[in-house]
């Protein structure tokens, strides 16, 4: 019943609501005691013979008034109590989402998708079942249960009343045991469903790769096996939950034995008649619903409990890059002053970068070389604030870059990222992503600058085609291309292209650079690229090798220091050369 | 998302039906649990007619022989025992049933979805393919779990309370039939407007995990360029609609559900003392009658009232049914392969006229033509956007051709079975994509019987060894979602050892070096070289460089082939080839 305490903010919040609610509810458990006392006084005067039209008439009437009333009442607690449980649902799922859209990519790289996935509907659903039918079954147990108890003790004999309630101890105590196996198998089975949801969503998205391998029938075996796994997590969870109605049934029949033995008892000392003892069954018919309800509640309440806490736990994940007080609100321009003595990735024991010192300066690009995982892309991420944990500092117009805002300063960035990322929108909208209400004529213009204009206008709808999601309708370099374009709509102080250009031919990006040198006059750009007729008319060229510089310079230096800048270029050059089969 | 339409009421009926049908394979554990329900149901009649004849026959006479009260003691005392354990493996045994036939239904709909074209994944949002997979059919959980039981329970109670009724007053029971219409035409209310608005709530809901999945997977995007105020908007707007659809459900089932049910009940109530009363002024009135159907309108709207309870999570086990039914449906399947027995011996590949487009408007490609011999080597280059990865999924079979034919070894591609053409053809993709778990079991995928011996070599044919050996693990290193730790280069080696690994006859390389330097990318190039004896290559580049010794270069232009020949005819040829190769080389003419 924990779960009632650490959702207690909530119902705090809403606390007129479900004050409002429960008492309503109580009402309603109190009418529900009329009907059978109406029964009671009409059939008794039908007995007597005694029935009058009027009298008829007045408690007829009086019934459908309850009867009205009540179902009025209904209605309302159900807005009120079941009303507040979506509201719930609601702002957890808005605070889940909002908390997600904080948190960096170290945190993206320990959680999976499917996993996430899971939070938002499952636990949530769970957990609203708790501030719904949960508050419900609760007030709603605990109320007609103390009615009918008081009825019983007060109307019929309270010393019979004590006997009876005697096994209800041991019926909390089992109960409450049942609960807590139940957490945990909860944890369990949740947890197992995530698992599911992870290798659906990861199946569904690397359906290519399966396909090619020809591993439907592995993979779909994989597939049985996890859910295999959740039917038997659901299985243990099976084995708590049916003991609780029995257990409750088999109290109950306790329950009637004890009243049987007990009430003949006093009946023969003459303590109470027949009809009494008949009378006091049937209360204890009325206890049963109350009883099972209150087996159900700990169904309920158990697994909200369980799911809440994966919500919570999710919630409390600190958010690693965040603004500083004070954080300037300027968007950053001018040289850019990179000195990282040491980057490690979180996780990671391996430095990823040392010693990289660098100053670029306003207006002008650096091109970026080197192996596979020599960290090029490490440093653009830093520049981005993907990542705030390193050892030195980077400097944006003089001032570190964690001290401006963070929205500010991305905007300041326009990033083309190894790996485009497109959304399921329309071509246009991907574009305007980062400025949803700019101008056709802007967008346009973009697309133009990268090249895309043409290629758009051949689609189905041009500007409005639907890219489907992650853009796979549409071919390597129109993606990439199309990454570009949505890049350059932010017109940013400084643009990045990491390997930006790997799916585009040569003369496409020739010509993108082409563009990109005449319109892009005072601002910066930092380009990495594995062919070097992409980097070579850069002002300033890093040669990156595992993690640190290896050289830096123009194109003409590092040709003249003969280093491995030199022997990337031999190795183009050469290729080209055999390529032209010696012609030239 | 695509939109469903309304559901009607013979649609909802089929629905379940099909639903039934996975009951079919359980039927023997189905059975057993009704079996045990039926038990639980006679000792629950049996047990107050023990203590009513205790009542009638000892206490009210006041005698108490020891013999007979133990006996009945005992017996109330047995029946009560034993219900407790039937109805534990009552209970026990239908949820297994429901998990086990979630779990067919699961494994049904997985299946289906590997059985779906690359057409069918390209509009579909992986996030609404998932939520059909897992969340519907956890919600027709529900249904077998807590309603189908409810209903028979109650379907049971109903008839035997009007059987008892109608021994007991005709005229009476006759009168209480006209409730039914009343219930009936209550229910039938709520189908009609339930079926619409929690349809709209599980679409919106769909709706709202599509959203979800795709932030979370571009949540680097998203961050990049400061658009999360944006995208929580656009979130909240579809969470407030799925929020204003679920106080509607609230308020339907509010209006419809156990309080409409309990204003019947008093009506019947009410029916019922007027009748009586009315008669007791005429003639006089047997008080145990009255006592008896007074007791019978509650035993029948008890259930009636669970029933309806539990309405609304039939409801929405029937809309989300219908949604797992419509994937089950689908169908755009992947391309279909006759199960012939033929095998791949020497590789040689011809494509004969192919023409080929994606939404049947627009051509993609036009009347391909050309061979590649065994053992050779043939590279397609051209623009972004010409349509050379096009050419290479419509030879792996992504997408069927209608136009044309692909020709293996003499035969249609269409020929053979999938397995065969799986397991002779590797393909490298432009995009790569590594899936959770680690790098061997990346590069080994779910071949089990493949060695350690095994792996490491396809990691060294690709240079990738050397990267693998300075990690922590080496070849047991984590890979998380998509490979987010490695670096893009890293990622294209491992999945090009992992084609590398099956050793394939037919090598078909879509820019697998595109995002790998130069040096490596030369290795490679050695290792490729050294094994291509027997092998069939297509190699798409954009660096002609890694093409150069190609048999046959095919420069594709707006999908068509326009030039053709080796790296020297097609220099000589003056045409685009040489112009793109000038280009490359910073040669202005
Ligand atoms: N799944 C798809 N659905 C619809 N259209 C597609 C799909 N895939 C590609 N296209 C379109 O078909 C055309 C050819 O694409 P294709 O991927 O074959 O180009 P490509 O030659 O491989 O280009 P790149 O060098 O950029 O990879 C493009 O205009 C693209 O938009
Ligand atoms: N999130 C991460 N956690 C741990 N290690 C990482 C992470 N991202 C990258 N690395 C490792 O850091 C090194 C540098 O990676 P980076 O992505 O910067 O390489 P790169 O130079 O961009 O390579 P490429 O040319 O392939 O794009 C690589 O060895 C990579 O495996
Ligand atoms: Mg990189
Ligand atoms: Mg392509």
């Amino acid at each position: 019943m924990r779960v009632f305490l650490e959702l207690g903010w909530f119902f705090k919040e809403r606390k007129k609501h479900y004050l409002i609610g429960v008492l309503m509810l109580l009402i309603v458990a109190f009418l529900g005691v009329l009907p059978p006392r109406i029964i009671g006084f009409v059939v008794d005067e039908i007995s007597r013979g005694s029935l009058t039209p009027a009298f008829l008439m007045k408690w007829l009437g009086l019934l459908a008034a309850a009867a009205c009333a009540m179902y009025v009442l209904r209605y309302a607690w159900r807005q009120m109590i079941f009303g507040s449980s979506v509201l719930l649902a609601r702002n957890l799922r808005k605070q889940l989402f909002d908390h997600l859209t904080r948190m960096s990519p170290a945190f993206y790289q320990k959680r999976r998708v499917g996993d996430l996935m899971a939070h938002a509907t499952n636990d949530l659903q769970a957990v609203q079942q708790t501030a719904g039918p949960g508050v419900l079954t609760l007030v709603d147990s605990f109320a007609t249960g103390g009615f009918v108890i008081a009825a019983m003790a007060f109307t019929i004999n309270w010393k019979l009343t004590l006997i009876v309630l005697l096994p209800m101890p041991l019926m909390a105590y089992l109960t409450n045991y049942y609960g807590k196996l139940l957490h945990e198998r909860f944890h369990r089975a949740q947890e197992s469903f995530s698992g599911l949801n992870d290798k659906t969503q990861e199946s569904i998205s690397g359906m290519k790769v399966i396909k090619t391998f020809g591993q439907e029938q592995e993979d779909i075996e994989d597939f049985q096996r996890l859910s295999g796994k959740v039917v038997e997590e659901n299985i243990r969870v099976a084995r708590v939950d049916s003991l609780f109605d029995p257990t409750i049934s088999a109290i109950i029949g306790v329950c009637y034995f004890l009243t049987i033995g007990f009430g003949s008892y006093f009946v023969t000392r003459g303590e109470m008649t027949i009809g009494d003892l008949v009378a006091f069954t049937a209360y204890l018919g009325l206890l049963v619903w109350p009883m099972l309800a209150f087996g159900w509640l700990f169904n309920i309440v158990e697994r909200g409990r369980a799911s809440y806490d994966r919500i919570r736990s999710l919630l409390a994940e600190p958010v690693d890059i965040d603004d500083r007080e004070n954080a300037l609100d300027k968007r950053p321009e001018g040289n850019i002053v990179v000195s990282v003595e040491k980057f490690q990735f979180p996780g990671d024991e391996r430095s990823a970068l040392r010693d990289v010192h660098f100053m670029l300066k306003r207006g002008e690009t650096l091109g970026i070389a080197g192996k596979t995982g020599s960290g090029k892309s490490a440093i653009l991420r830093l520049l981005l604030r993907e990542f705030d944990r390193y050892e030195g500092e980077i400097t944006f117009g003089n001032v570190p870059i964690q001290d401006y805002k963070k929205q500010r300063l991305r905007e300041a960035i326009g990033y083309v990222p190894q790996d485009h990322f497109l959304f399921s929108t329309t071509v246009a909208g991907n574009i305007a992503f980062a400025r949803p209400n700019a101008k056709m004529e802007e967008v346009v213009q973009a697309a133009k600058l990268a090249h895309i204009h043409d290629d758009i206008l051949n689609f189905a709808d041009g500007y409005n085609t639907v890219v489907g999601e992650r853009g796979v309708s549409l071919s390597g370099g129109q993606k990439q291309r199309i990454s570009i374009a949505r890049a350059l709509m932010m017109r940013p102080e400084l643009l990045i292209l990491d390997d930006s250009l790997s799916a585009v031919d040569a003369k496409t990006e020739e010509a993108i650079l082409e563009s990109l040198k005449k319109t892009r006059t005072g601002e910066t750009t930092i380009i990495t690229s594995h062919r070097l007729s992409a980097i070579q008319h850069a002002h300033q060229i890093l040669v990156m090798h595992e993690g640190s510089v290896a050289e830096i310079g123009t194109h003409e230096a590092l040709l003249e220091r003969k280093g491995r800048y030199y022997e990337m270029y031999q190795l183009q050059q050469l290729e080209a050369l055999v390529e032209q089969g010696g012609e030239a | 998302m695509e939109e469903q339409k309304v559901l009607t009421g013979k649609a909802q009926w089929l629905v379940f039906k099909r639903l039934m049908h996975y009951l079919v394979p359980h039927k023997k554990m189905v059975f057993l649990a009704l079996g045990l329900l039926a038990l639980t149901v006679l000792g629950d009649v049996l047990g107050p007619l023990l203590i009513k004849t205790f009542i009638d026959d000892y206490l009210t006479p006041g005698t108490f022989p020891t013999g007979p009260v133990a006996g009945l003691a005992l017996g109330y005392l047995f029946i009560q025992v034993s219900n407790v354990i039937i109805s534990y493996f009552q209970l026990l045994k239908f949820q297994e049933a429901a998990l086990k036939i979630i779990q067919q239904l699961r494994i049904d709909v997985f299946t289906k979805v590997q059985n779906l074209g690359m057409r069918y994944f390209d509009k579909t949002p992986a996030g609404s393919m998932v939520s059909r997979v897992t969340n519907d059919t956890e919600a027709i959980k529900e249904m077998f779990v807590s309603v189908l039981i409810g209903f028979i329970q109650s379907a049971f109670l109903i008839v035997g309370v009007y059987t008892a009724m109608f021994f007991l007053n005709v005229r009476l029971a006759l009168m209480t039939l006209v409730l039914l219409p009343l219930l009936f035409g209550i229910m039938f209310l709520y189908r009609k407007y339930s079926s619409v608005f929690y349809q709209d709530l599980r679409e919106r809901l769909g709706q709202l995990n599509a959203k979800l999945s795709e932030s979370i997977q571009g949540m680097g995007m998203i961050q990049a360029f400061g658009q999360e105020q944006r995208l929580q908007d656009e979130f909240n707007d579809i969470n407030d609609k799925h929020w204003a659809a679920g106080r509607r459900n609230i308020k339907l089932d509010g209006l419809l559900l156990r309080p409409a049910i309990d204003i019947v009940y008093a009506i019947a109530l009410i029916m019922l003392l007027s009748y009586f009363g009315v008669m007791s002024f005429s003639s006089t009135v047997e008080v145990g009658v009255i006592y008896a159907f007074v007791t019978y309108v509650d035993r029948f709207f008890e259930p009636i009232g669970q029933v309806m309870q539990r309405l609304s999570i039939f409801q929405q086990a029937i809309v989300a049914a219908s949604r797992v039914f419509a994937l089950l449906d689908e169908e755009d399947l992947a391309p279909r392969q006759e199960n012939a027995l033929g095998t791949i011996t020497s590789g040689k590949i011809e494509f004969r006229n192919v023409t080929f487009s994606y939404d049947g408007k627009n051509d993609v490609l036009k009347n391909i033509s050309f061979t590649a011999e065994p053992g050779q080597t043939v590279a397609l280059v051209g623009h972004t956007g010409s349509g050379k990865s096009s050419i290479i999924n419509l030879l792996m079979r992504f997408y069927e051709f209608k136009n044309g034919d692909i020709l293996i070894d003499g035969k249609s591609v269409k020929s053979y079975s999938a397995k065969e053409l799986r397991s002779k053809m590797g393909l490298v993709l432009q995009d790569p994509f590594l899936f959770y778990g680690t790098i061997d079991s990346n590069i080994r995928l779910h071949n089990h019987s493949m060695t350690d011996s095994d792996v490491r070599a396809a990691a060294e044919f690709v240079q990738a060894d050397r990267f693998i050996e300075d990690l922590p693990d080496t070849y047991g290193q984590a890979v998380t979602e998509r490979g987010s730790t490695f670096s893009s280069g890293q990622r294209q080696l491992v999945a090009f050892a992992r084609t590398m690994a099956t050793d394939p006859k037919i090598l078909v390389l879509d820019e697998a070096t595109a995002n790998i330097d130069t040096e490596t990318e030369v290795a490679i190039q050695t290792s490729l070289e050294k094994m291509r004896r027997g092998r069939t290559t297509i190699a798409i580049a954009h660096r002609l460089s890694t093409i150069q010794d190609a048999e046959l270069i095919l420069v594709l232009h707006h999908g068509e082939i326009v030039e053709r020949g080796t790296h020297q005819q097609l220099l000589s040829n003056r045409g685009l080839y040489h112009k793109m190769y000038l280009l490359q080389n910073g040669i202005v003419e």
